[in-house]
């Protein structure tokens, strides 16, 4: 196990690594090294050969220049393969696990390839320094594309050439997770197969498909373990030539790290040809089978899973714009995976909400990115719960800074999270880890796309890449990657790098996109609401045709009909008629409702002037008189607006009753504002004064005082103090009990507390439960009697 | 500062957002600030300006700000108050790098500190046209501040040091300042609860809580609660800011009333210094038991003690000057059983008319009856409960 490590990091030097800088990716490395290490024992395969290297290299490179030539999507891939050459190569441990997820991915959703580790995260391949150099560790960007159709043949191929048999236990039982797919998971135990090549059996179907190799996906599994070569060579196609290469180096396990990144590349997507959403590629192995009755498109025999998506897609939706979109992308969708069948199959808890588009778009993102994105979501998710050990910790760090850098989540990272029953066994085993994996991949997601926008730069530039990065902390590389807005240099990067400027250009573009106002600023200012009275009646006066004298009130729902209105004339005899009726008959009902509908009339025509004092007057001492509480309080409101404009005789006597009123609320802040506005001359007006040494009597426990202004009320006063007479009167009584114990005569009590007759004063004694000595009736027990009160 | 063009404003304003200078943002959109009087910012539509500067929402946030710096140097408060709504309803609605509360903090304090104050203003302007109603204004204030205070106050999410919580005393003490106005006492109550019940009562800056234990205090005065309402106000004192004499004054005019109700009498230096020599007679006559001199001091301030709201508590410390009154008398007799006509004899001296017998039964009886102790009738004030 050693050998090969030594001599890989004996390598690396040679490629100017500095391993030691780079504290994750080295730990990374080391955790691969090993396990190669464990895998090449066995099969004697060695991981030393230099020459092996440098074929590997070469082939890369060869590859590339191919791609870079033809169009833009193919340098797309070129860049991915050599990013995820990079990544691989530092973070393979990571990657390894990943990919062991793949089958899952891949059955669960077609679109989904495998995503990149934590690398692609760190390490968007910023120089342009020798793209001769593949194996560099560095970042990995692109994550497989979910079509495979432009499955590179050689990435195929490199992964069979790769073949590792024995594999580190410890890997194996992170592996166990593909082990749902029967498949997959046999690959993995029986078979000892490097987890790469389960990616290529998984990635075959898809091959196969394109190809028409044909192998079966069990087949595949058996090929890869036993003869890969046999597989690459089934599939075929252009890749084939490259494969070849590639082919030669399959001990070397820097080559199977080749290898893989050109699976990666196969996969990425050819942008134009990538479906919008990820979820419309049926082309998961497990999709193939099923793939059966395409013509159900009734809503009724859409799989429950595939309903309770569409749903979950709509309630996602925040505007109506969301929905559109959301509607459009869920048909295309729906119809391709009910046509391929793959709806039945498919795991639809885990599928992504397609809203994601619609939110993707701030990242300028060409389509393609889209569906980059979400696999990459996904596959990393799935790859990181699988993920035993060495990154767990870290990822959980990445989730760290990604939460402080951009708070708001991406769409994807939400729906990657969306708990899948498929997903159970793992969280069991390690819910935490799952958690943080799915944030990585999250991660690698958003940070995937500016990337991949990238890669067209890169490729002009001949495929110009750095390994700078590779020996900067990770850290450090995910900070910077992650907190785009951050400013100022970071130390580790002040390589030469020609895209700055233009990523600082999208940075700008992409911030101005997002945070100016598109349309003119408009100050709503207008539309607040004024505290104006609304609508004064005074502004549209009516004057009123109606000859009735009373008339019944009715609260008004529209317009004021003239016609129905009384005018002032009529009003007054309408007054005076209801005062005479309510003096013979009393009838409170009646006279409420005339007075009510005569202040109507005068309202409607905004009419406010001395004989709307007096209408309002005198229905304040009506409702008095009968204790109508609401239609007192609204007349005395009316009145102490209408005093301002139009002061009547009255004015004393009302204030007086207000002062009363507030004794009765016991609100002596309102009494504090009421004092203020007193002015001397209205302080003399006896029912004032009255009503303010009442209140002093009242605030100071003057009992005898209280009862005797009591007594002497003036006006209607009485009326008022009767409300809260009884109250005063419980307080008093206390008191006298405590003073006269041990008997107190009931008729001091009758005197000294307002009772008018002994007979009102035993009623309200007995009403109290007072007790009396039984030898003399006239005196209370003020022992017990003040226990009992004391109690009640 | 005070002669910056607008798109310097403007630039200063992006910077100290894109900083996460919380301050410097709150003394950009303060109208404690000097900018606010410089006419080349006070414009009537800056819409324009800020929306080329600065990002959504801060563009309508200072756009609105200026349009109020307009309105006020015409004296045109409705306006400012409108304008300032707009203002306030930014700070923590976004989520940007105003949801850090460092950030956000000064800036909300800031504006709605003004707020509270256009709307105060706006009130005064459309009574003297005899437009609006008493306390609309403020009232409507309120509710917006209302508004502020329960994003605050729902905010169990963010960590401790972070949590908007720590804007809620400042927002109530605002709003314990429009209730007292208003006179909606009643309204304070859900807000003291709230502080009540909030781990962080005791964390909040020094002048938040002097501030907020005045009102409290006061709200207990005029409920009645005098112990409660002494510790508060206490409370308030001494840790108000030696500096802040206005502040301290304002607290001994509620603070005196509720001491001398207790038994507590100020000295006469202290009314000296904080010029509260409308409470001198008034401790005079009531130590003295000088019913006579409580009444006429009591009218001569009326007006004082009226519009400062203790008008109502003082005359309680008729109370206590009876009772002094009726102590000087026993002092006088020297016998532990006093006749009742000696009590009326001393009441009719203090001109307290219409007293009869009766009357002073009832008067011993609220004076606490412990004159029916015979050892010490008239323990000291302070000691009784």
């Amino acid at each position: 196990m050693t050998a090969p490590f030594y001599f890989l990091s004996k390598n690396f030097e040679k490629e100017s690594f500095e391993e030691q800088k780079c504290s994750i990716c080295s730990g990374f490395l080391i955790l691969t090294f090993l396990s190669y290490g464990a895998a090449a024992g066995p099969e004697g395969q060695a991981v030393h050969e230099n020459p092996e290297w440098e074929k590997a290299r070469q082939a890369l490179a060869s590859i590339s220049k191919t791609q870079s030539a033809t169009k833009t999507a193919q340098a797309n891939r070129t860049t991915a393969q050599v990013c995820v050459l990079m990544c691989l190569l530092s973070v393979n441990g990571v990657l390894i696990y990943q990919l062991s997820f793949f089958p899952q991915i891949n059955n669960l959703s077609p679109s989904a390839p495998a995503p990149s580790s934590c690398c692609p995260l760190n390490l968007p391949p910023r120089s342009p320094t020798s793209s001769e150099q593949p194996p560099p560790p560095p970042p990995p960007a692109i994550p497989p594309s979910p079509n495979s159709q432009y499955p590179l043949p050689q990435g195929q191929n490199s992964y069979n050439s790769m073949a590792y048999p024995n594999s580190d236990p410890n890997q194996m039982r992170g592996y166990n997770h593909g082990q749902g797919r029967p498949n997959y998971g046999q690959g993995y135990q029986t078979q000892n197969s490097y987890q790469l090549q389960q990616n290529n059996n998984q990635q075959q179907p898809q091959g196969q498909g394109q190809y028409g190799t044909g192998a079966g996906r069990g087949e595949s599994n058996k090929n890869k373990n036993q003869k890969q070569q046999q597989q690459q060579q089934q599939q075929g196609g252009q890749g084939q030539q490259l494969w070849q290469r590639m082919k030669q180096a399959p001990g070397a396990a820097a080559v199977k790290f080749n290898i893989p990144k050109r699976t990666y590349v196969n996969q990425s997507f050819p942008p134009g040809e990538q479906p919008t959403g990820l979820a419309a590629t049926p082309s998961s192995p497990a999709a193939a089978p099923a793939a059966p009755g395409g013509a159900q498109t009734r809503p009724q025999d859409w799989p429950q899973a595939m309903k309770e998506y569409v749903q979950r897609c709509f309630t996602a939706c925040e505007n109506e714009e969301d929905k559109d979109r959301t509607e459009k992308g869920l048909k295309e969708v729906l119809q391709k995976r009910l046509q391929d069948g793959s709806a039945y199959t498919i795991d639809w808890d885990r599928e992504p909400l397609p809203e994601l588009k619609a939110k993707q778009s701030r990242w300028e993102a060409v389509p393609t990115q889209r569906t980059l994105e979400s696999s990459v979501g996904r596959g990393g998710g799935t790859g990181g719960s699988a993920r035993g050990r060495g990154s767990g910790a870290r990822l959980g760090h990445y989730r760290n800074v990604f939460s402080q850098r951009s708070p708001s989540s991406s769409s994807s990272g939400s729906s990657s999270r969306s708990p899948s029953p498929s997903h159970s066994r793992h969280r069991d085993r390690s819910s935490q880890r799952h958690r943080h994996s799915v944030l990585n991949c999250f991660i690698v997601g958003q940070i995937i796309l500016p990337l991949t926008v990238r890669n067209h730069y890169y490729l002009k530039n001949k495929m110009l890449i750095t390994f700078v990065l590779l020996h900067r902390n990770i850290d450090d590389a995910n900070t910077t990657a992650l907190g785009k807005k951050r400013k100022g240099g970071n130390a580790g990067l002040d390589f030469h790098d020609p895209n700055r400027e233009a990523k600082k250009q999208s940075r700008a573009a992409r911030f101005h996109n997002t945070k100016m106002r598109s349309e003119p600023l408009v100050l709503s200012i207008n539309n607040l609401e004024l505290p104006k009275e609304d609508l004064s009646w005074e502004d549209c006066p009516i004057v009123g045709t109606c000859q009735e004298i009373t008339k019944i009130y009715l609260r008004l729902t529209c317009a004021p009909d003239p016609a129905t209105v009384r005018p002032v004339s009529v009003l007054r005899k309408s007054l005076l008629a209801v005062k005479a009726h309510w003096k013979n008959h009393q009838d409170y009902p009646y006279a409420c409702e005339q007075m009510k509908s005569i202040r109507q009339d005068l309202t409607v025509q905004g009419v406010r002037t001395e004989f709307t004092v007096e209408v309002y007057e005198c229905h304040a001492r009506i409702a008095l008189e009968k204790g109508d509480h609401a239609e007192f309080n609204q007349c005395q409101t009316q009145l102490k607006a209408l005093y301002k404009d139009h002061p009547s005789d009255n004015i004393g006597e009302f204030t007086a009753y207000r002062i009363l009123y507030y004794i009765f609320t016991k609100n002596s802040g309102d009494i504090t504002t009421e004092l203020v506005y007193l002015t001397p001359a209205l302080r003399a007006d006896e029912c004032v004064s009255h009503a303010l040494s009442l209140r002093a009597a009242w605030a100071l426990g003057n009992f005898h005082r209280f009862f005797q202004l009591y007594r002497r009320a003036p006006r209607m006063a009485s009326y008022l103090i009767d409300k809260f007479v009884e109250r005063e009167r419980v307080i008093a009584l206390k008191a006298l009990l405590k003073t006269f114990r041990p008997d107190l005569p009931v008729e001091y009590v009758q005197s000294s507390l307002g009772f008018l007759c002994l007979d009102s004063c035993l009623a309200f004694l007995t009403g109290l439960g007072v007790t009396f000595f039984p030898s003399d009736p006239s005196k209370i027990d003020c022992k017990t009697s003040s226990a009992c009160l004391a109690a009640s | 500062m005070a002669h910056i063009t607008i798109n310097q404003y403007l630039q200063q304003v992006y910077e100290a957002i894109d900083n996460h200078d919380g301050s410097f943002c709150a003394e950009l959109l303060s109208f404690k600030h000097a900018h606010v009087a410089n006419p080349r910012l006070q414009l009537s539509s800056p819409e324009e300006k800020c929306q080329q500067v600065l990002e959504v929402p801060y563009d309508e946030m200072v756009a609105a700000h200026l349009r109020c710096t307009y309105a006020v140097s015409n004296h045109d408060f409705v306006e400012a108050y409108k304008c300032q709504t707009l203002v306030v309803q930014y700070p923590y609605s976004v989520a940007q790098p105003f949801s850090l509360l460092s950030r956000a903090l000064p800036v909300m304090f800031a504006v709605t500190l003004d707020l509270r104050i256009f709307a105060n203003n706006a009130e005064q302007q459309l009574l003297k046209k005899g437009k609006g109603k008493q306390g609309d204004m403020l009232e409507k204030a309120a509710e917006l501040l209302m508004g502020c205070f329960r994003v605050c106050a729902s905010d169990n999410r963010a960590g401790i040091d972070d949590s908007k919580k720590w804007g809620m005393l400042f927002l109530i003490n605002q709003l314990f300042k429009i209730y007292f106005k208003i006179n909606k006492l009643h309204l304070c109550k859900p807000l003291i609860r709230a502080i009540d019940s909030s781990n962080l009562k005791d964390d909040y800056s020094m002048a938040q809580r002097v501030t907020y234990k005045y009102y409290v205090g006061r709200k207990a005065m005029f409920d009645s609660d005098y112990k409660p309402a002494e510790e508060y106000l206490s409370f308030s004192f001494q840790h108000c800011h030696r500096s802040s004499q206005r502040n301290k004054r304002m607290i001994l005019i509620y603070l005196l009333p509720v001491k001398m109700l207790l038994g507590h009498m100020p000295s006469h230096q202290l009314l000296r210094k904080y010029d509260l020599m409308q409470f001198a007679d008034v401790t005079k006559a009531v130590s003295e038991g000088n019913l006579l001199l409580l009444n006429e001091a009591l009218a001569k301030h009326e007006t004082f003690f009226i519009r400062c709201g203790i008008f109502l508590i003082l005359e309680k410390l008729k109370i206590i000057t009876y009772r002094n009154l009726f102590k000087k008398v026993y002092q006088l007799l020297k016998t532990h059983q006093l006749p009742l006509d000696a009590f009326l004899v001393a009441l009719k001296m203090m001109q307290v008319d219409e007293v009869d017998i009766d009357e002073v039964q009832c008067i011993l009886n609220y004076t606490d009856g412990k004159y029916m102790h015979k050892a010490n009738p008239f323990p000291p004030l302070s000691s009784s409960s």
